[in-house]
């Protein structure tokens, strides 16, 4: 299990370095970041005095190097914008960020899943058809258009929740909800087809002829190989989160990091979009090394392979 | 004294889809006896199995008939202990919950059928998995059925199935999904363990040479119905249904100066949703008369405990 955990710590350190060396190497080749930052007025002299104040106008192959190398000591460089330290700036987005979708993942698997379960477990009853029904909704309606209409709805239909801004706790119902409802659709569903398959496996059938009492089967025989493929789902359902926070933040105008993304890379600072895909990444790779280990932990065959354990 | 399990008229329904899987079968077992349960594919051995544990799968249903089971404590004081079954299944490896070790599995069985727990369970687990042959019991409590091979699952299946000191075993297939070697293997555990507990035996296979070497008597199965019961000798030398002797015909043999292959039966089983009239085994079947197509045949007597539903029977 030690060895399987380095191993994956090794991948993740990988997928890291290569997502920077992808992402700066696109960035300097996809337009020019003088003319994005000052505007379509500037003169020729001030345009090429901010290449010269960024290093822009050296060679892309020494522009990497030099960032590797302060990179290594943990300096990212500064925003062109307001020249701040670019994890001051992110620093200050990550809680924005995690304050919705921390909650928005937690909401989506506290309903997501018992609503999976009910419908698996009462399959072909009105409650199977009603919660199926609300997946089909959740789930066919896209993140923002749903925002969208939240915003509609509860704030300038009905009043009673802001639509925009991060002042108050208030402001954050509309956007986690527009998260779970996609979140926990997609996650009963799963739950729900992944269950019924484990309900008809030989080992259940086995268990019932046993005399097994029904509640017994579901918990402690169904679940907990059904919670095998749900992690890998719930893993898949945490990133979406992430990629989810990109509009819905900017629907909302919440001043997380899918925002200051969008905000980053219209305005072309370079330094700050490269350090946010880093984090980015950095999420995701922790989520699927998470995943992983949750995964072999719950799964004896990949725990302990399949060699006679005696 | 009665038998210990009575089947009368037994139906087993789907009833979305309103097709008889069983169809008024009727079956009878005494204490320590073996029967077998033998027919093609799809005829129904399965669900008279899940019937009698009353385990039938969802959307199935018993719609008609009665399975009466009773114990030996008939007539005496007291309340009589509920008669136990148990059953073991074609596929050991995928009936067995590959997140539960060998051990949990017997530990949880033993709980719940003797109420043993803790290391009084441990110990009874580990002296049920050396009597089914498993050595180094102490160690295989802790693997997972993925580490061991398909006749060593199927030898804790028979582990579990004994924590329930059943005065019944079903087993369904038990060896159709082993080699030959490991076959045998089980049959030769399971007769030991009949004679040794006084169980009684229910047999299921496709395979009639399973059946002789193992049952007292057998039940020949044919689309829902039970076509014919005899004591296992009269079925294999004299079989009365068209439908039995096929099935014996086509029993593979090793001899040498036998070089006849074995016959198919013609043609196929048909599907319950379009089911012959009269007999459903006419159309394949070389004795027709008129009479076959007309009304399904009762069963009539061949011999002592012989019967079969045939209009024209096979005679000597
Ligand atoms: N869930 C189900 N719903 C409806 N019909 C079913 C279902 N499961 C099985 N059947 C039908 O019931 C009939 C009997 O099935 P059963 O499994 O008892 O056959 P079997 O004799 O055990 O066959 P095999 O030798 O393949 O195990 C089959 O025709 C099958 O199509
Ligand atoms: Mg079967």
């Amino acid at each position: 299990m030690f060895g399987f955990v380095l191993a994956r710590l090794l991948r993740s350190l990988i997928v890291l370095f290569a997502t920077v060396t992808f992402v700066f190497i696109v960035l300097r080749l996809s337009g020019d970041p003088a003319q994005q930052m000052l505007s379509d007025i500037a003169t020729p002299e001030a345009l090429a005095a901010f290449r010269t104040q960024w290093g822009l106008d050296r060679s892309i192959a020494e522009q990497y190097l030099l960032y590797l190398a302060n990179a290594f000591q943990g300096n990212f460089g500064t925003s062109f914008a307001d020249g701040r330290e670019v994890f001051t700036v992110i620093g200050e987005r990550v809680p924005k960020t995690l304050s919705v979708t921390v909650p928005a993942f937690l909401l989506t698997m506290l309903i997501g899943i018992p609503a999976g379960i009910l419908a698996a477990v009462r399959r072909e009853t009105a409650a199977d058809k009603a919660v199926m029904a609300g997946a089909v909704v959740g789930y066919s309606i896209p993140n923002f258009l749903l925002g969208v209409a939240l915003i509609y709805l509860f704030a300038v239909w009905l009043r009673v929740l802001p639509s925009s801004g991060s002042s108050t706790w208030q402001h954050a119902i509309l956007p986690v909800a527009t998260l779970v409802l996609a979140g926990a659709a997609t996650i009963s569903r799963f739950t729900r087809s992944t269950l019924i398959d484990v309900l008809g496996q030989p080992y259940i059938a086995a268990a019932r002829a046993d005399g097994i009492p029904e509640r017994e089967i579901i918990l402690r025989h169904a679940l907990p190989n059904a919670a095998i493929p749900l992690v890998t789902m719930l893993g898949f359902g945490a990133g979406g989160m992430l990629g989810g926070a990109v509009f819905v933040e900017t629907v909302f105008a919440w001043p997380g990091l899918g925002s200051g993304f969008v905000r980053a890379v219209n305005s072309g600072d370079l330094n700050v979009v490269q350090a946010m895909i880093l984090t980015f990444t950095a999420f995701m790779v922790s989520i699927n090394l998470t995943v992983d280990i949750l995964y072999a932990a719950l799964n004896p065959k990949i725990r302990l392979g399949n060699h006679d354990a005696s | 004294m009665s038998h210990l399990l009575a089947v009368r008229g037994l139906v087993v329904q789907a009833p979305a889809r309103g097709l008889k899987i069983i169809d008024g079968i009727d079956l009878s077992l005494d204490r320590g006896e073996t029967l077998g349960l033998v027919g093609e594919s799809g005829c129904g051995k399965s669900m008279t199995c899940y019937a009698i544990a009353g385990a039938l799968p969802r959307g199935i249903a018993r719609t008609g008939g009665s399975i009466t089971l009773q114990d030996d404590a008939d007539g005496g004081t007291g309340s009589p202990a509920k008669p136990s079954v148990a059953m073991i299944f074609q596929d050991p490896t995928s009936s067995l919950n590959p997140v539960h070790t060998i051990g949990h599995y017997l530990e949880s069985a033993l709980y719940r059928h003797q109420g043993l727990r803790g290391n009084d369970a441990r110990l009874e687990a580990m002296r049920l998995l050396e009597r089914v042959g498993i050595d180094r019991a102490k160690s295989r409590l802790r693997a997972y059925p993925h580490q061991f091979s398909g006749g060593m699952n199927q030898r804790v299946m028979i582990a579990h199935a004994l924590a329930a000191k059943p005065r019944l075993l079903i087993a369904d297939e038990p060896t159709t999904a082993l080699d030959v070697t490991t076959q045998a293997q089980i049959l030769y555990l399971l007769e030991e363990l009949r004679a040794e507990t006084g169980m009684a035996l229910l047999i299921v296979s496709h395979d009639l040479g399973v059946i002789a070497r193992l049952a007292d008597r057998a039940a020949v199965m044919y689309c829902g119905k039970i076509v014919e019961t005899a004591p296992i000798g009269a079925l294999l030398e004299r079989p009365a249904h068209p439908y039995a002797r096929a099935l014996i015909d086509c029993m593979p043999t090793i001899d040498p100066d036998d070089l006849e292959p074995p016959t198919p039966i013609a043609g196929s089983v048909p599907l319950l949703d379009n089911l012959p009239a009269g007999c459903h085994f006419h159309p394949r079947c070389d004795r027709g008369g008129r009479d076959c197509v007309s009304a399904y045949p009762a069963p009539a007597r061949i011999g002592p405990g012989h019967a079969a539903s045939c209009y024209h029977p096979v005679r000597p």
